[in-house]
């Protein structure tokens, strides 16, 4: 933000007090519709929740999120499995009140981010998605012979780019744990 | 096909619950109750992201920075057209799709450049926001090298992307 505003200081100083409330109108919009969002999923999973079915999702992706996550509590796990199986269905907005529910539940209150925190972040910001249907409807407007054909593309891309992360976050997580043993010693 | 998923998913779900005799109205309304609490928990942090981002735009820092980086990106195989995308989008997802649609009117839609900005916006996220959303309503105001990892994991998206296109 001060870059922002040092360089509008130069550039175009009467637009900056604009610019600033132009950006907190499209928060605010942001926010009431994620509100509106939110209320559908999370009734939802309210009721998931209640009838079990994500015991059940949670059980089966068990092995992986002990993987990725370290070990979590089954409420944690429970909703990182939710949280996954969304992304992977390709319903991204779902899939965001779920990982804030976990993002919450597995804060330890320490003002820092925990591994796998950071690891569930970094697997939804590296975007799983399956079928791009903004990207495709917006080619087909602009009349391309074959608004599909960035499918394969794109999906062999989001992997890469996930794989990536994780092992990014895996292999800092190991250096960093081989430090902190060397201090002990 | 995918227009099917959701509605059948829903109708398996309230099928069930009413079939196990489940007081979904109430469980739903729990549920949605805090919905409330968490977009005003979240409001402050997006605003302050998009203060930020819009007034980087608006200044032409990031034009700057796209002319700047663009031969580092020319060494990474990002086409010079590409360079502005691949900076804006982990900040402004409207934005980017803008520029998409930018770009795409510009070079027609079955172009390389076109092709390869449509694999970078369907495979990558707007990184800043989802710390935004994500972090906001936690305790965790030290994200440690969560933001560095997902910019170097988007960036290797595009350079995947750019490559990926000259072949399917």
């Amino acid at each position: 933000m001060l870059i922002g505003v040092i360089a509008m200081f130069f550039v175009k100083p009467q637009d900056t007090l604009e610019g600033m409330i132009d950006a907190v109108n499209n928060a605010l919009k942001l926010s009431f519709s994620l509100m509106a969002l939110y209320a559908i999923w999370l009734g939802i999973l309210n009721i998931l929740e209640q009838t079990g079915f994500n015991k059940k999702l949670s059980v089966g992706l068990r092995p992986m999120i002990y993987f990725l996550f370290g070990r979590v509590s089954d409420t944690t796990a429970e909703y990182i499995s939710m949280n996954i199986a969304a992304n992977l269905l390709g319903m991204g907005n779902a899939a965001t009140p779920m990982g804030i529910k976990a993002i919450n539940s597995m804060d330890d209150q320490s003002g820092v981010a925990t591994d796998a925190m950071i690891m569930l972040f970094v697997i939804n910001a590296s975007s799983i998605q399956i079928l791009p249907t903004t990207i495709i409807s917006l080619r087909t407007a602009l009349k391309s012979a074959s608004p599909a054909d960035i499918i394969l593309p794109t999906i062999i891309t989001s992997f890469i780019s996930t794989l990536s992360a994780v092992l990014l976050v895996k292999i800092i997580i190991k250096i960093k744990n081989r430090k902190r043993r060397r201090e002990y010693d | 096909m995918t227009d099917y998923i959701l509605p059948v998913l829903f109708l398996i779900l309230f099928l069930i619950v009413t079939f196990k005799n489940i007081p979904a109205y109430d469980y739903f309304t729990e549920g949605a109750k805090g919905a409330i609490n968490l977009g005003i928990g979240i409001f402050p942090y997006i605003a302050a992201i998009m203060i930020a981002v819009n007034l980087l735009r608006l200044s032409g820092v990031t034009d700057c920075l796209a002319v700047i980086l663009s031969p580092v990106f020319n060494f990474l195989g990002i086409p010079t057209e590409l360079a502005e995308l691949t900076l804006l989008r982990p900040f402004s997802g409207s934005g980017s799709l803008a520029l998409l649609n930018e770009i795409m009117t510009k070079h027609g839609p079955d172009s390389y450049a076109s092709r390869a900005a449509c694999v970078i916006m369907g495979s990558s996220e707007t990184v800043f926001y989802v710390a935004g959303v994500y972090f906001a309503s936690s305790k965790a105001r030290k994200l440690r090298f969560a933001v560095p990892v997902a910019l170097v994991s988007s960036l290797i998206s595009v350079v995947a992307g750019c490559f990926l296109v000259r072949f399917l």
